[in-house]
């Protein structure tokens, strides 16, 4: 069952996709390990890092297209599970640091100690198992994502006002995120990490590593999504995006198919934030900013909603974008996102890669119609060169 | 000859004038300097005599023999006032408060006090300047007895009371009597009525007087204060409520104001303006840059620079909505979530627009004098900037809704949103109704900017804040429904302001969330939804 | 009339809904027997399209009593069930699921278990194949099997509407307007494809066309403000003076 439900996720964009990955977990940690820094070829470090969080960010992207391309569902909250995802990791990466803090005290953080906590918060226990943190990563957003689901589709909310709440949810945590006494490190958030499961996470051979989980994380997740969206699940998603009360009407329980996506799509987007905070080196509220969601959006927007790759592509390349940018005229950022925003939604509604699909299948109609013409004229000609 | 005559008159008269002063101080001094000599028999003459000058340079004097400050020079007999400690002390002339130099303390000789000394004291000093014939220095005498009660004044009190005509000083003066009259060992009787005299007084120091007395009463008393307690806190309460609901309207107001320009653009029309927030921006840079122009121009127009922004900033919004309009939205209609998107990336245009123009940072906005400043209203205290803001939401509500519902332009508008075809049919411009209507509400929005610049920072980030306020204001209210805006705006203000005072500020709004969300599922359309197949279609 | 519920197979009795104060129905009782064709006709707003939600599930009936099978009440239930149960429906406006290809569109309307993980691991079998190959040649679309529904014709999306429905395999069956907007010859052949279709169980159809409901020649309802007007041929619907007053005109 399982089987099948993999081998009918490839088709031949998918494997070239997944290929890729594969080959760029392998080869950028090549790159940057076996070759020396003067070495055309080499990449630097920072190069490692800054590529393997474009991979979170396209995993994110990949994870809002699950609903918003498939399903219809406009969440302005993902980044809030991406968010959650990486608190979890931090967490983790907090308690690693044990004595090592400038307070020197083995159990508390830094942060708590500054705050004159005596002892651990409870939800703060487990976390210095890697295992139960990795749990965490899923379950904490998946968790989120299911009881809001819950509520939200059961009573029927859909479209702008479900983007609305999400957006409210998602500001909720921002503020909740903030205070200090929540126990999460307020507003500083989580920082000065010092080791992953017992390697330094300044080492390059770690952040390499970080580099090519990420990778993998992402090449797996395009694999079980389109096994997903190619399912019959798939198409009951697309078909109660585009008639939902004809899809209730064929027997369909809509709000679970949903919720079902929408936990899904939460998990994943936790994964991503997992793999984020370690590259990065910190996690702070200012991640569950609504215009963090929003951006998110416009990554999806740009690659192609309802593709499985544009997503990957838009994440990437307005990441690219906009570290280029902001290098070269931090000025002028947000000017050139803003104008992406309008310009994507005005004459780019299906994205690079959706756009490009569509310039592919109309060429191989016009072909196809072509050779018709052809053989017809060809047919036509017979006859009269017979005579 | 008729010039020194002139010249020695001028001078002859300012000695005549002058004299009286000088010996006035020479008088005190006099008086003071004795202070050094007197033995503590008689010492409480010497401060009657004092007392009996009414000389405002008095008070310090005697404040400073009660502490035990006031030291005489063994070389002349000269008084001084001292401060520090130690070997060396600084010297201060009683007379003219100017610093005399430092002397070693075995120069000098403290002038002595004891407790009785103490009291002459203060009798003296509350008499004195609750004698005063400076109404302020009495109210002021009046409060300050009044904070620290002291048995002993009681006697200064009541021959205060006996010659106060001022009404305000008056009522302070029975105040301070009661309070003081409760810590004295007067009977019960007279006790009695002081709690009750405090009762009417009410208020959160009468209840604070009345728990501290309560512990020390004996047991005549006690059931008397403890009634006077619980009626004092059960208005006490009221009053905190009341102050609540004051909090909770104004708060709704601000809602109100900002949600009600996209009670049209969103509730009406139905388009998600992510860029609302900037517009309400927009508008509170145009009353940066009218009072800008006022103050350096015509700084005579100051308090009338807010009426002159409120019309421009509703054509700049209005325009800048209108281009919107035209060149975005209009070719994403029935395309909600697009709408959105793109909204939101005119809105990261617009903020970083003003970023680029005016800074990163807050711009000053001053409030004109009309709307400064604070008064009290039974227990109440009500700002008049507060007070403004609810009456200008109010009014701007009461145009809208005039506009909708009364001309033939909200005739158009509703008729627009309603069946757009057939007011098509029927000969209305619809492009143009669609783009006024978009228009009207930003150019609302941009009035509301003028409003909140009078108590919020006015930066580029202003809008950010309002967005998702308003959008919730929105949909509580139930989406097309002005009345619901209303509604939804005061409701939520107030309920934020109930709950500050149990969750705190941040965990109230994250708990008003958590209700919203909550709310919107069991009713999706809000409060006042409307109902029935036409919605759904 | 307690007596008539178990046997019918879709039972209304007093209904009664209103939205905003208005009355869509009133006391509205209303009985389908078992593999009967019945045609509703009435003046818009006469609760047509409100008395097919009601039973679907789509709307909650303020009182009044939904049967369906005898004793399944209706009333405590939602859309998704209802059609599980065996309620099929046909909008008004023809609805498809644009985006997918007329197979994937039957393939979704197949009767099958219809949960999230049923659907995930869901593998067309032999058996589902020739039913959705049958159900194409009766609805006449074997050629636009691979094209995405959005391509086809007005008539041809009501006619794979209604093949969805086949292959839903309701037991009932609300057809709400079928051939609004259809050419004659396309009425004709839906007539045919109806009466076809109620061999094998229970359709509701409400239509204006009175040519139509003439070509089913079955019995007829009229609705008028929310309840039964008059019930009976299609000769003596026409011909009751209240029905003429309030429908069909004078």
């Amino acid at each position: 069952m399982i089987t099948l439900f993999l081998v009918k996720s490839l088709d031949r964009t998918i494997i070239i996709a997944v290929a890729i990955l594969l080959a760029l977990a392998v080869l950028v940690p090549a790159l940057n390990l076996l070759t020396a820094p003067d070495h055309p070829l080499h990449v630097p470090i920072y190069l490692v890092s800054l590529f393997g969080k474009y991979l979170t960010y396209a995993l994110l992207a990949l994870a809002l297209d699950l609903v918003w391309g498939f399903c219809g569902i406009l969440s302005l909250g993902h980044a809030a599970f991406f968010a959650l995802g990486g608190y979890a990791m931090g967490m983790y990466l907090m308690r690693q640091i044990g004595a090592r803090g400038s307070y020197g005290n083995p159990l508390l953080p830094d942060f708590m100690v500054f705050l004159n906590w005596k002892e651990l918060p409870w939800f703060w226990y487990g976390f210095d198992m890697f295992w139960f943190a990795a749990l965490m990563v899923v379950l904490v957003p998946g968790l989120l994502a299911f009881v809001f689901g819950w509520f939200a589709f059961r009573s029927r909310v859909n479209g702008v006002y479900l983007s609305i709440i999400t957006q409210a949810m998602t500001y909720a945590l921002l503020l909740a995120f903030f205070r200090n006494d929540m126990g999460f490190g307020g507003n500083n958030g989580l920082t000065d990490f010092k080791d992953i499961l017992g390697f330094n996470i300044q080492a390059a051979g770690t952040r390499t590593a970080l580099f090519a989980a990420s990778a993998l994380a992402l090449a797996t997740s395009l694999v079980i999504t389109s096994g997903i969206v190619r399912s019959k699940f798939g198409k009951v998603l697309v078909a109660l995006r585009d008639a939902e009360s004809r899809t209730r009407f064929l027997g369909y329980r809509v709000e679970h198919m949903k919720l079902f996506a929408f936990t899904v799509s939460a998990m994943m987007a936790g994964v991503a934030g997992a793999l984020y905070v370690p590259q990065v080196g910190i996690i702070n509220p200012g991640e569950f900013a609504p215009g963090n969601s929003i951006e998110v959006v416009i990554w999806t927007a740009v690659g192609g909603r309802g593709t499985l790759v544009g997503p990957i592509i838009g994440a990437i390349l307005v990441n690219g974008g906009k570290s280029i940018f902001t290098a070269a005229f931090p000025e002028f950022w947000l000017f050139a996102l803003g104008g992406l925003f309008v310009l994507v939604t005005l004459f780019l509604p299906k994205g690079v890669v959706g756009t490009f699909q569509q310039y592919l299948a109309r060429r191989r109609a016009y072909c196809v119609a072509a050779r018709k013409n052809e053989e017809a004229e060809l047919a036509a000609a017979e006859p009269t060169a017979a005579e | 000859m008729y010039r020194f005559i002139q010249t020695l008159l001028m001078a002859l008269f300012l000695i005549a004038a002058a004299t009286p002063w000088v010996r006035a101080e020479e008088g005190l001094r006099d008086l003071v300097n004795a202070l050094g000599e007197a033995k503590l028999s008689n010492m409480d003459e010497h401060i009657e005599a004092l007392a009996k000058t009414g000389d405002p340079k008095v008070v310090p004097i005697l404040e400073a023999l009660g502490e035990g400050n006031l030291y005489a020079r063994k070389v002349d007999g000269q008084v001084f006032l001292t401060t520090g400690s130690g070997s060396k002390l600084a010297l201060t002339d009683p007379v003219s408060g100017e610093s005399a130099g430092e002397a070693p303390k075995a120069g000098l000789q403290k002038v002595k006090v004891n407790n009785s000394v103490r009291r002459a004291v203060r009798t003296a000093l509350g008499s004195l300047t609750l004698l005063s014939q400076d109404r302020n220095a009495r109210l002021k005498a009046a409060k300050s007895v009044l904070q620290s009660p002291d048995a002993d004044a009681l006697d200064a009190i009541e021959n205060a009371l006996a010659a106060e005509k001022d009404a305000e000083v008056r009522a302070l003066l029975e105040q301070a009597r009661a309070t003081t009259l409760l810590v004295s060992d007067r009977p019960v009787e007279e006790k009695k009525q002081a709690v009750q005299t405090l009762k009417e007084w009410g208020g959160g120091d009468a209840l604070s007087v009345l728990s501290s007395a309560l512990g020390s009463a004996d047991e005549a008393l006690k059931s008397d204060i403890e009634a006077a307690l619980v009626g004092l806190e059960q208005t006490q309460a009221l009053w905190a409520a009341g102050q609540n609901v004051w909090y909770g309207l104004s708060l709704g107001s601000v809602l109100l104001l900002a949600a009600i320009g996209l009670a049209i653009t969103f509730g009406v029309m139905g388009i998600i303006n992510m860029a609302h927030g900037e517009m309400v921006m927009l508008g509170a840079y145009t009353t940066f840059l009218v009072q800008e122009v006022v103050r350096n121009s015509f700084p005579g127009l100051f308090d009338w620079s807010l009426a002159i922004a409120l019309p421009l900033a509703f054509l700049v919004t209005g325009a800048v909505g209108l281009a919107m309009e035209r060149g975005v939205i209009r070719f994403l209609y029935g395309r909600p979530l697009e709408t959105l998107l793109a909204t939101w990336g005119i809105s990261l245009i617009l903020q970083q627009s003003v970023r680029t123009i005016f800074g990163p940072t807050n711009r000053e906005v001053g409030n004109p004098s009309w709307m400064s400043g604070a008064f009290e209203l039974g227990g109440l205290t009500i700002t008049w900037n507060r007070l403004w803001i609810i009456l200008f939401a109010l009014a701007a509500f009461a145009a809208l809704l005039f506009l909708l519902k009364k001309t033939p332009m909200g005739l158009q508008m509703r008729a627009v949103t309603q069946n757009r075809r057939m007011a098509s049919s029927m000969g209305i411009r619809t492009p143009w109704v669609d783009a006024l209507t978009f228009a009207l509400g930003s150019g609302i929005a941009g009035m509301a900017g003028v409003a909140l610049s009078q108590i919020d920072n006015v930066s580029p980030n202003l809008g950010q804040g309002y967005i998702i306020d308003s959008f919730m204001v929105v949909v509580f209210g139930g989406v097309g429904n002005l009345w619901g805006t209303l509604v939804g705006a005061f409701s939520l203000g107030i309920l934020n302001k109930f709950l500050e005072p149990y969750a705190g500020a941040v965990l109230g709004k994250i708990l008003v969330l958590v209700l919203i969300i909550l709310f919107i599922q069991k009713r999706p359309r809000g409060l006042f939804a409307l109902k029935g197949r036409a919605v759904e279609a | 009339m307690t007596e008539k519920k178990p046997r019918s197979l879709l039972y209304l009795d007093g209904v009664s809904v209103s939205f905003d104060g208005f009355k869509a129905l009133n006391s509205l009782s209303f009985v389908v027997e078992p593999g009967e064709l019945r045609a509703i006709i009435g003046p818009n707003g006469a609760g047509k399209t409100t008395m097919m939600d009601i039973i679907t599930g789509k709307t909650r009936p303020d009182e009044g009593e939904v049967f369906f099978k005898g004793g399944i009440d209706l009333t405590n239930k939602d859309e998704a069930e209802i059609a599980q149960l065996g309620i099929g429906r046909k909008f008004q406006k023809p609805t498809v699921f644009e985006s997918h290809t007329v197979w994937d569109n039957l393939e979704l309307a197949l009767n099958r278990s219809r949960g999230v993980f049923a659907t995930l691991f869901y593998r067309l079998t032999g058996e589902d194949k020739a039913r959705i190959e049958e159900i194409l040649s009766t609805v006449r679309l074997t050629a636009r099997r691979d094209d995405p529904a959005a391509d086809l014709s007005h008539g041809q999306k009501q006619w794979l509407e209604i093949g969805m429905l086949l292959a839903q395999e309701p037991e009932l069956l609300l057809v709400d307007e079928p051939v609004a907007g259809m050419t004659d010859a396309e009425t004709t052949e839906t007539a045919v494809l109806l009466k076809e279709i109620a061999k094998t169980r229970s359709v509701v159809v409400v239509e204006h066309d009175m040519g139509f409901i003439r070509d089913l020649g079955v019995k007829v309802t009229c609705l008028a403000e929310g309840s039964v007007l008059a019930e009976g041929s299609i000769d003596f619907v026409s011909n009751d003076a209240k029905v003429i007053e309030n429908y069909l005109g004078r």
